[in-house]
């Protein structure tokens, strides 16, 4: 449960922090009595931080992540920029696990979607959704519906469709958690590659460590439920090298190991939780 | 605990419901804000009803009406069934009844009608035939869809066991099937009723739909909203049975 | 390989009418060896004469326009109104809770038994017949519009509003294209309603068009006429459906299902 509020990531002047959580509670009515699923949870993220959370699965990330987005409500402070976030918004982009894409608009029109609410004039619109198609990869797939691509497709268009509004803050949910593996690891190499590019501030929820690990500079590790941030790691890797290179480095499985060793942890403790119940 | 609560208060919003209907309806008729021909209050509804019952006319139309409904649904179940099990085992069976089936399943029934006065007659034979007729289409449809799902492995499992053709239909194809072919039915029973109300309605004969035709030739209001208001709860009655009948049964109910 | 080419034979269009083409020979062996009385069951030669008969007169078309129009405007109005209930209730939980137990009680009731307290109302014509044709299609269209309105995932939803969709607009940008499949599905079966409420009603109830008809035909005893302007009911009623479902193939190409759909 330690606030922390040192940016490494990017500049050093004592400016207000882009995300400040501070004493988020949130309970869900239960069966018999309220359950609580997150416990005064305290979190800061500079801006330009990747910030990954992992731990146990119904630990309640994700439920931290949907009250940042506004989507759902909490007792406690949650501050963007300073100021009191008031439900949705498209400063915070999202991404879901499951393709939150709009089934009946093609690939262009999902991505445009965003946009047509902002005040550019349509040429520019066009342009900027053009270019996104390109960069994440499917010119020639513009015309096509959500059901004729392939999962890590249908991911790569959830990005595009949230960048297209330029939000200064990501949040992305397991976004790859239903695909394959080779479809992860080119969608983490992607994810890395846009990130490197925009320097947005993102707050990212896996399963995966190795995942955490490989694109993040700060890992917060959440505890089983009533989740509580845990314990906090800071990467440091160098990004530029190969992705071969990197994952079977000394410095990287270091640093796996001991996020791993410690989510583990808080596994088995909810195991026994679990048990218990 | 949740459940119970929900329950209740959807009951008791029902009631809610139905009640403000009848009060408003009561109050429009008395206010004279219509004319008695067109809405007689609620409680000259009720007394009517009461009357018809009491003199054994309604239960007596009821009767008929019930009997010639579940009659032609009961002759179409049987037909239905076979036919859509034949259909789900044969290819032949299948190419040769498909056709047709497909090409009278968007068509009105009821326009049929005629064709089964002129050959039965206006009384209950013809109106039987003409509910098992139109109710054969969603049970074999029904039917054939759920007997062509039942699983290839349990068929072959009772082959190499040593089960005969018929018995396999008995033992292992008609379990199987039964939930989905239950559900059919329960499709085919407001269909069954309303072919038969319409049927009496066009065709007479005796019956409620005679009843209520000979009721609105004369003007007596009270006596059409009585007949409807009792094709209703009937109506409700006979599909919460076969819900209950459909739920006292998990195993009729359940994914396999 | 020769038992697949056999197969496709089979189940071409063409080959799926045999079976058919079987049936209309059976009865024409029937009606000439006079197994049967003539007038009972005429031969399919002087169905075949009616129909061409009643085709190339005005009065079958006259008539048949007459309650296809009803149909289509109870159809439409039905549906109009129905698809607007339906996104009421699934949006109003108020709304909801008081209209749910009505539309689940009128569920039970089969629409033509309100016939008569339409007669009552309206007299004998037009409007008892778009009216009797507007209740049935009602309710189809107001079960699959809030179900298909319900079943939103609400990631879906939230994705819409982290992308700046207003609350206003939800309903027309979210919701109704959501529940589009859902939509086509009850407006197949209240195509089908509205056929058997307009038949019923002409039948009962009107002056002309061709349930009016097909029931003059048989009082009079002009039984060939009677079979084949029945038959024409029938076709008209499948190509109705067929069309329905091309067009819910062109305006679902995004859906999943659609190829499923269409090829039934």
């Amino acid at each position: 449960m330690r606030a922390v509020t040192d940016n490494k990531a990017g500049n050093s002047q004592t400016e207000i922090p882009k995300v400040q959580i501070q004493g988020l509670s949130k309970s869900y009515p239960g069966d018999k009595s309220p359950v609580l699923a997150l416990r005064a949870v305290d979190i800061s993220i500079a801006e330009g931080e990747f910030v990954s959370i992992v731990g146990p699965s119904g630990c309640g990330k994700s439920t931290l992540l949907y009250v940042l987005g506004g989507f759902l409500k909490a007792d406690g402070k949650v501050l963007v920029d300073g100021k009191t976030i008031e439900g949705p918004g498209t400063d915070r982009g999202v991404v879901f696990q499951e393709y939150a894409l709009f089934p009946w608009l093609t690939v262009r029109n999902n991505i445009l979607y965003g946009l047509e609410r902002g005040p550019l004039p349509p040429d520019e619109r066009a342009r900027i959704t053009d270019r996104l198609i390109g960069v994440i990869g499917l010119k020639g797939f513009e015309d096509r519906y959500p059901r004729e691509l392939s999962g890590g497709m249908k991911q790569r268009v959830a990005i595009a469709r949230t960048l297209a509004c330029d939000p200064a803050i990501l949040l992305l949910d397991e976004p790859f958690g239903a695909l394959d593996a080779q479809t992860r690891e080119v969608m983490q190499d992607e994810l890395l590659r846009i990130w490197l590019e925009t320097r947005k501030t993102v707050l990212m929820i896996t399963h995966d460590v190795s995942e955490a690990v490989y694109l993040s500079n700060r890992i917060c590790v959440m505890s089983a439920r009533p989740g509580q941030i845990v314990d906090e790691f800071k990467i440091d890797l160098d990004r530029t090298i190969p992705r071969e290179q990197l994952f079977t480095s000394d410095a990287f499985n270091k640093t796996r190991n001991e996020v791993w060793i410690s989510v583990r942890r808080e596994a088995l403790a909810a195991e026994k939780l679990n048990a218990k119940v | 605990m949740e459940n119970t609560a929900n329950k209740r208060a959807l009951q008791i919003r029902s009631v809610i419901s139905v009640l403000t209907i009848v009060v408003l309806w009561e109050a429009v008729a008395r206010a004279g804000l219509a004319s008695p021909l067109f809405l007689p209050a609620f409680t000259t509804v009720l007394a009517e009803w009461w009357t018809v019952c009491a003199d054994g006319s309604l239960p007596s139309d009821l009767l008929t009406s019930l009997f010639r409904a579940f009659a032609g649904l009961f002759a179409a179940t049987v037909v239905g069934v076979l036919l859509g099990i034949a259909m789900a085992r044969s290819r032949l069976v299948h190419w040769m009844f498909d056709p047709v089936i497909a090409l009278a399943f968007p068509s009105p029934k009821i326009a049929f009608l005629p064709i089964f006065i002129l050959w039965f007659g206006i009384y209950s034979i013809s109106k039987i035939l003409l509910v098992a007729f139109a109710c054969v289409f969603p049970i074999v449809i029904g039917t054939y869809a759920a007997a062509s799902a039942v699983n290839r492995v349990w068929i072959w499992s009772a082959y190499s066991l040593g089960t005969s053709n018929l018995a396999l239909l008995f033992r292992v194809v008609l379990p199987a099937a039964w939930p989905r072919i239950f559900a059919a039915l329960r499709v085919a029973l407001p269909v069954s009723l309303v072919t038969t109300f319409t049927a009496e309605m066009v065709g007479g004969g005796g019956g409620m739909g005679a009843t209520l035709m000979y009721s609105q030739r004369f003007f007596e209001s009270p006596t059409v909203f009585a007949y409807i208001l009792t094709m209703l709860v009937v109506g409700l009655v006979l599909d919460a049975m076969m819900l209950k009948i459909q739920q006292a049964f998990p195993a009729w109910h359940g994914n396999v | 390989m020769q038992r697949s080419d056999r197969r496709s034979v089979f189940w071409s269009p063409a080959g799926r009418i045999v079976p058919l083409i079987v049936i209309c020979l059976i009865w024409q062996a029937v009606s000439a060896a006079k197994l049967v009385d003539p007038s009972f069951l005429p031969s399919p030669v002087r169905v075949g004469y009616a129909m061409y008969d009643l085709l190339a007169g005005r009065e079958i078309r006259d008539n048949l326009l007459v309650t296809l129009a009803r149909a289509a405007i109870g159809l439409v109005l039905g549906s109009a109104a129905g698809i607007w209930l339906g996104l009421m209730m699934a949006r109003s939980e108020r709304f909801r809770a008081y209209a749910a137990p009505i539309v689940g009680g009128t569920y039970s009731l089969p629409k033509s038994a309100l016939i008569p307290l339409l007669i009552l109302w309206f007299g004998i014509g037009t409007a008892t017949t778009v009216c009797a044709v507007f209740l049935a299609c009602l309710l189809p269209m107001v079960v699959n519009t809030s179900q298909g309105v319900a079943s939103t995932p609400r990631v879906l939803v939230w994705g819409a509003e982290a992308l700046g969709t207003r609350p206003r607009e939800m309903l027309l940008r979210v919701f109704l294209p959501h529940a589009l499949p859902d939509i086509f599905t009850g407006l197949r079966v209240a195509l089908g309603f509205s056929f058997v409420l307009a038949i019923s009603s002409e039948m009962i109830a009107a002056t002309n068009g061709i349930g009016k008809l097909i029931f003059m035909y048989g009082e009079n005893g002009a039984y060939d006429y009677m079979f084949a302007a029945i038959g024409c009911v029938v076709v008209v009623a499948f190509l109705a459906d067929r069309l329905l479902l091309v067009l819910t193939g062109k305006c679902l190409r995004w859906h999943e299902s659609t190829v499923s759909q269409v090829a039934s």
